[in-house]
């Protein structure tokens, strides 16, 4: 969803695509052994790290791997379609409306059984299991005012919202997914006032004690800082869930069907709170992400 | 698509009437506000300028380096210091502002022929009344001229406030941006036209009856 917005950088991500794929696109089944598997990842932080943790664990299991990383989100679909990556994370809400444009659903179980029949029928590909690590939308208030009114749902929130000052990005009031499917679930949101901030700058507002409720996804790195933010449950079940789950093309996957095993160990072990972490770690903290991948891969292994 | 569009249109208009209004206000409010204090700073240092000549280089390239900076990255490096919404805007408005008023008072003044000058001193006038009396008046078209300028980009860059907080026009522009919807783009982009060229025949108007004597007879 939110990458999308990223089309600028299409071109320039399939032009190193393809220099990439030219480089490399003829070793595919050297040394008689294992096969190279070409692992795919969108262009932003958490994207990148759990691409690398894929290609860690496949190199755990005797394969080698081409990492093609930083592919547009609005083309690594197309990637994977048109062979140029054999496996990437995807986000099962996005398959579900971004890909397949399916009709909204909240369900994850339902969502991820909707999506993987759907490519298995249509593009001849394989959602392996899904992580409970789920990157969707979500609201972020103050960890202060979370403790002082209670606030812990969006329920409890739409009881305050009269009290609370909200910190929006414009967007969030507009799009049919944001506030106004909110307010047909969960009751008008009256805020004491709503001004519209960039959004690299909501938790700055909220820090600075500008504002005390702001639009998030689940899984930004500033919100492993519980002590300052806290991210309201959605108890209602709005938005769709975006579990993190591992696309394969089917070819490769029947050719090597442990990639499979290796793999799902790794979703297995990435919930909200770890991916959240680890993605703290590189734009808060400002490590590199394949050191921060290593080093949680080191401890899952 | 067409008829789609203007039905966008109408429908925002309908529903969102209020909040364009805000938008609006918070608009012009924020513009007005930061064009009359750059032209009051502006004015004045213009006029330190002329009667202290020393100062004049130091003050001219200090705000030409400022204006080199872009308004975005002033409002972006202002929050540390003054956190989010109103005030850092005015000051980065200001400071963008500031620049061509300062000029055009420093050239108006300048322009002033000395025997006019002379001539008032003779008549007995102190230094002030020459002041009130001969140079601000003779070099006011110039003057004005440089608002006129600072209101045209104050105009343009408030849309950038929105960025930080301090609402405006810019907000439905950045929403517009966000989701993809041309009818947002459309109704922001016309409205801080409109309001740039309304300020613009604003300050021509004034101009008019403020210097009426220039243009009796024509």
């Amino acid at each position: 969803m939110k990458r999308n917005i990223k089309t600028f950088a299409a071109a320039a991500m399939v032009l190193v695509l393809m220099l990439t794929l030219a480089a490399c696109g003829s070793k595919n089944e050297d040394e008689g052994g294992k096969p190279t598997i070409r692992i795919g990842s969108k262009d932003f932080t958490e994207n990148l790290v759990v691409g690398e943790l894929y290609a860690l664990a496949l190199e755990n299991a005797g394969y080698k791997v081409d990492r093609v990383f930083n592919i547009a989100g609005s083309v690594i679909h197309t990637s994977l379609i048109n062979k140029e990556i054999d496996l990437y994370p995807e986000y099962t809400g996005t398959g579900l409306l971004s890909i397949l444009k399916l009709p909204l659903m909240t369900d994850p179980d339902e969502v991820y059984n909707t999506v993987k029949k759907a490519y298995e029928e249509q593009f001849q590909a394989t959602w392996l299991n899904y992580s409970k690590a789920n990157d969707g939308a979500g609201l972020v208030v103050r960890t202060a005012v979370s403790k002082e009114l209670g606030i812990t749902t969006i329920s409890d929130l739409q009881k305050h919202a009269a009290e609370l000052r909200f910190a929006s990005q414009g967007e969030v009031d507009q799009r049919e997914d944001g506030i106004p499917m909110l307010e047909k679930v969960y009751g008008p949101l009256k805020w004491k006032s709503s001004k519209v901030y960039d959004n690299s700058l909501k938790y700055e507002v909220l820090s600075n004690d500008e504002a005390d409720v702001a639009p998030a996804y689940t899984t930004e790195g500033m919100l492993a800082n519980t002590d300052e933010f806290t991210l309201l449950e959605d108890d209602k079940q709005v938005w769709p869930p975006y579990n993190l789950a591992p696309v394969v093309r089917d070819e490769i996957l029947n050719a090597n069907p442990d990639i499979a095993e290796a793999i799902n160990k790794v979703s297995a072990a990435l919930d909200t709170q770890t991916i959240t972490a680890l993605n703290a770690k590189v734009d808060v903290d400002k490590e590199e992400y394949e050191d921060v991948a290593k080093e949680f891969y080191d401890s899952i292994k | 698509m067409d008829s789609s569009l203007w039905e966008q249109i109408t429908n925002y208009f309908t529903t969102d009437i209020g909040a364009y209004l805000l938008s609006v206000k918070e608009h012009i409010v924020i513009s007005v506000l930061a064009l009359a204090v750059s032209a009051l700073i502006g004015i004045i240092l213009g006029y330190l300028c002329t009667v202290q000549r020393k100062y004049e280089k130091w003050i001219i390239s200090l705000f030409q380096v400022l204006r080199i900076v872009p308004s975005l990255a002033i409002l972006f490096l202002l929050i540390p210091v003054m956190g989010t919404g109103f005030q850092p805007a005015m000051t980065a408005l200001i400071l963008l502002a500031i620049p061509p008023i300062l000029m055009n008072t420093v050239a108006g003044l300048e322009e002033v022929p000395d025997f006019m000058l002379e001539t008032a001193y003779a008549v007995g006038m102190s230094n002030w009344q020459a002041l009130w009396k001969v140079r601000l008046p003779l070099a006011a078209p110039l003057i004005l001229t440089g608002v006129k300028t600072a209101a045209i980009e104050i105009v343009a860059s408030a849309t950038l406030a929105a960025k930080i907080g301090a609402g405006g026009l810019g907000s439905i522009i950045f929403t517009g941006l966000g989701l993809n919807r041309i009818d947002l783009l459309l109704i922001g982009g016309i409205s801080v036209a409109v309001l740039s060229i309304a300020i613009g025949l604003v300050l021509d108007r004034s101009e008019r009856w403020l210097f009426k004597y220039k243009y009796t007879g024509k």
